[in-house]
């Protein structure tokens, strides 16, 4: 091993993005390649979890990474609100996707650079932090399954709280509250995982 | 709506399973009022979600179908591949062709610790680059451009018909893997982005394959170098 290979443990996953934001709005293929294989892995394993099928998937995660590179110029940001926005528009056309599958009208739900990024930058930090600990799937699966179903049918399944209401046959009000109790409890779970250890000043 | 109706299904709100009606009443409630500080943060809770899912291998020919996209969108002015693509952005253009490669890594390791140090702070280069070599002046240059993602930067490739391809191995343990094909210019150069581990690898080589790619490699490189 080349002693010019840094420690991963010492690398800075958390720095800026200002070069790949600026080969995409330069519409330089080779910083979408970049950011294919970045997050490619991540983004179809996210569509194949909604849709189900690999071909659906693919498209989704074809048509996000497009509509990315549409919309180059308004991107610039640091590297976790790019992943966030990619992965955001990964799970939109999939949901929308799914929801023309199953005969429904798909929600074409616009998703714009500067809403995510404006999305609590601070607490993005922490959240991106968590998620390099595999933190999130653990939060999730701690999750009580009456908070997690609910959770995992709004976001991988695209359904509206009065169709989980009617799929698990509950109060509409008993939704509402799950799904806010269950989000509550992420969040903590989130703050705790992204504590000193994980933090570099 | 009001506050307490705005609270009652916020929830909700962040995981986008309110019908669209409801969900634009929110959001408008929320540009004006500043009693909810925390559905910002349910709603980025609700994104990290994207991550809890577990990461899967899509097909190669995706990487291939997206770029071709890519290319349809483009310009005709810019359809023809740029050389200067990862140099203008990334690094400064400095490829000369007397330079041999030994020393263009060397100096794109230098430029590499440029690029970063002007981002994070005054560490020392510690980004690996490999040198592959060939015969009749082809060459390589691979960096790993950030954790597990390598870029291959090669020259001097003699242009294949259309029923071969180049195509990228890793060696580790005796035993090669595929990275991926290796597209080419006219003019014997090449860029490459692909994903691999170089604290795995042992060597790198580019072989010539049927179009379409080889499970293993079929004939002997035409370029190889030790990470």
């Amino acid at each position: 091993m080349s002693p010019d290979l840094i420690d991963p443990s010492e690398r800075n996953t958390h720095r800026e993005d200002g070069d790949l934001a600026d080969g995409l709005r330069r519409r330089d293929p080779l910083a979408m390649e970049i950011l294919y294989e970045r997050l490619g892995r991540q983004a179809f394993g996210l569509a194949y979890r909604i849709l189900g099928d690999g071909p659906s998937a693919e498209d989704a995660v074809q048509e996000a990474l497009l509509t990315v590179w549409r919309q180059a110029d308004r991107i610039d940001a640091a590297r976790g609100r790019l992943n966030s926005f990619v992965l955001t528009l990964v799970h939109h056309k999939a949901i929308d996707a799914l929801r023309v599958k199953r005969g429904q009208q798909a929600r074409q739900i616009s998703v714009d650079f500067a809403e995510v990024e404006k999305v609590g930058a601070d607490f993005s930090e922490r959240v991106l932090q968590s998620i390099a600990s595999g933190e999130v799937r653990a939060a999730l699966t701690r999750l009580p399954e009456e908070q997690r179903r609910p959770i995992e049918m709004a976001y991988y399944e695209g359904l509206t709280h009065l169709e989980i209401a009617a799929a698990l046959d509950l109060p509409l009000g008993t939704v509402k509250s799950r799904l806010r109790l269950g989000l509550e409890k992420l969040r903590v779970a989130l703050r705790a995982g992204s504590g000193d250890e994980l933090r570099r000043s | 709506m009001n506050c307490d109706e705005v609270e009652d299904i916020l929830g909700a709100y962040a995981l986008d399973a309110l019908p669209g009606e409801f969900s634009a009443d929110v959001t408008a409630h929320l540009a004006t009022c500043s009693k909810h500080p925390e559905a910002a943060e349910l709603r980025a809770v609700a994104g990290a979600l994207a991550f809890a899912a577990p990461e899967a291998q899509p097909s190669a020919a995706l990487k291939t179908r997206l770029l071709e996209a890519l290319r349809e969108e483009s310009e005709p002015a810019d359809a023809a591949p740029r050389r200067i693509g990862i140099l203008g952005w990334l690094k400064p253009p400095v490829r000369q062709r007397a330079v041999p490669y030994a020393l263009a890594g060397a100096l794109v390791i230098a430029l590499i610790a440029l690029v970063i140090t002007n981002v994070g702070g005054s560490d020392e280069p510690r980004r690996a680059a490999i040198s592959l070599s060939g015969e009749n002046n082809a060459g390589a240059v691979v960096y790993e451009l950030e954790d597990g993602i390598i870029v291959l930067d090669a020259e001097g490739l003699k242009p294949l018909d259309t029923a071969q391809t180049y195509q990228l191995w890793s060696i580790a343990s005796g035993k090669p893997s595929s990275l991926g094909l290796i597209g080419t210019a006219p003019n014997g150069e090449a860029l490459a982005v692909v994903r691999a581990d170089l604290n795995a690898i042992e060597s790198l080589a580019v072989t010539i394959e049927p179009a379409g790619g080889s499970i293993a490699p079929t004939t002997d490189p035409v370029l190889e170098g030790k990470v």
